[in-house]
């Protein structure tokens, strides 16, 4: 790994720093970029020129996988590939490296690791857990930042086969299985967890609320946001019991 | 007590960057964020309750592109101060109110700094269409900073309002109705969340696997 591209994976760890409606994630990619597109500098200022602009236009992703989009377009910069194509390869990767980073990290993904802690801290590893927890997930993300920005860099306007071939588009429904049982697993344990010193009064009220909260999201679908129903829930319980003796 | 107070500060505007734009490291989910908190005021116990209530209403939430969604970090964080030096089971349930509250100004906020960072690119539209990379590094940098001050803001608002409403929190065994309260409504957040993110394949049959065995876990232990 050269400096370059150590610089370039560790600007990508804030390439959402100034999303914006306009660009999204384009001048996060341009700033990462930069430090990728420095032997074009000497090499072809007037395609360097090009390539900056380029690299800081509307982009979107999975912050994630942007990596994967990054090296390619470089790659293709050097490679001479006209700027067109590049735009249109730019457009191209946005909305599968966005989807398949939704369904493996956020749906996967994360809900598993939070899961997982949940069940550690329930099981009273405490603190433990949250260590071993963060050091996954932080060893996952720039283990899948490295694997991508590498990806990017070998493929050039070919990444599209590369992503294809690769181990992401089949890990995305078996973290989702996963994560499914995990969460499954982890809400009863985290309910029993803070409810088992309160007796079966308490479990009996939290019972209702969480009647009330599935009967409020079959009646009012999206718009009855899980804070939305939290304030309501928490605040009426307040009232009550404030009103009591 | 500055130095704590100092502490939590920058925690919880760390845990407000990483939501969005650095590190994206899980730091923002409430069960590291309160975990974090309980680890800098000494209760680790009050830090990893409030930490697994919280997260639960976190299950429902996927934070993806440009949709709009709370932002639990600077709140999850001072809802532990809040919640200290007393029964947690008097006190998770309010704290958690307080702690839903801030993560709906949180989500104001993101709104806010999207919009601060599109006027910023607006104003350096002549030097990114010429490709200036110092113009690009210097809304990139900006546009961090920005966000750093929105956490930063929003953690120290938190924490000064916590340490305002601390002493004159409602105790006594009643209020354990008000926790009971938020763990119902944070069950029907995880689950909700869960049943959505399933559909109707394989997933949903793996969560019902996974809720029975749960279930059964918790009858028994």
């Amino acid at each position: 790994m050269t400096a370059g591209f150590l610089r370039a994976l560790w600007r990508l760890t804030s390439v959402q720093g100034a999303w914006n409606y306009e660009r999204m994630t384009g001048i996060g990619m341009g700033h990462a970029a930069q430090p990728l597109l420095e032997d074009l500098k000497s090499a072809d200022p007037a395609r360097y020129a090009e390539a900056t602009v380029r690299s800081a236009e509307y982009f979107n992703s999975h912050p994630y996988l942007a990596g994967l989009a990054l090296g390619a377009l470089v790659r293709a910069e050097y490679d001479l590939v006209p700027g067109a194509q590049i735009t249109r390869l730019r457009a191209a990767l946005t909305s599968p490296l966005g989807a398949l980073g939704d369904l493996f990290f956020w749906a996967g993904i994360v809900p598993t690791a939070t899961g997982l802690g949940i069940l550690g801290v329930v099981a009273g590893w405490g603190l433990w857990t949250i260590a071993v927890v963060l050091l996954l997930y932080g060893g996952l993300r720039i283990a899948t930042g490295i694997w991508a920005l590498r990806t990017g860099l070998a493929s050039g306007a070919r990444v599209g086969a590369a992503i294809g071939d690769s181990w992401l588009p089949g890990a995305a429904t078996p973290a989702g299985l996963v994560a499914g049982l995990v969460v499954g697993l982890a809400v009863p344990l985290a309910a029993d967890w803070l409810l088992d010193p309160q007796g079966l009064g308490a479990v009996g009220v939290a019972v209702l609320t969480l009647l009330a909260g599935l009967g409020a999201a079959w009646r009012f679908g999206p718009r009855m946001t899980a804070v939305k129903f939290g304030l309501i829930a928490i605040g009426l319980a307040l009232i009550l019991a404030w009103g009591l003796p | 007590m500055a130095a704590t107070f100092a502490l939590l500060s920058g925690w919880g505007a760390l845990t407000g960057m990483d939501l969005v734009t650095f590190p994206q490291a899980l730091l923002s989910r409430p069960l590291i964020a309160c975990a974090g908190a309980g680890v800098i005021i000494g209760d680790v116990e009050t830090g990893l309750r409030m930490g697994v209530l919280l997260e639960l209403f976190a299950l429902d939430v996927l934070p993806v592109g440009a949709s709009r969604y709370p932002d639990y970090g600077p709140g999850a964080v001072a809802a532990v101060v809040l919640a200290s030096g007393g029964p947690w089971v008097e006190r998770l349930g309010l704290a958690a109110l307080f702690a839903l509250s801030l993560a709906v100004v949180g989500g104001w906020s993101l709104l806010w700094l999207r919009g601060v960072n599109g006027r910023m690119v607006q104003q350096a539209a002549a030097g990114l269409a010429a490709g200036d990379p110092g113009t690009i590094a210097r809304v990139q940098h900006r546009g961090l900073g920005a966000d750093l001050v929105r956490s930063l803001g929003l953690t120290v608002a938190a924490l000064l309002l916590a340490r305002a409403l601390h002493p004159v929190l409602p105790g006594g065994p009643r209020f354990a109705l008000v926790t009971a309260a938020a763990v119902g409504a944070g069950v029907a957040a995880a689950a909700g969340g869960a049943i959505r993110a399933a559909g109707r394949g394989a997933r949903l049959r793996w969560l019902v696997v996974g809720t029975g065995i749960g279930l059964i876990a918790a009858v028994l232990t």
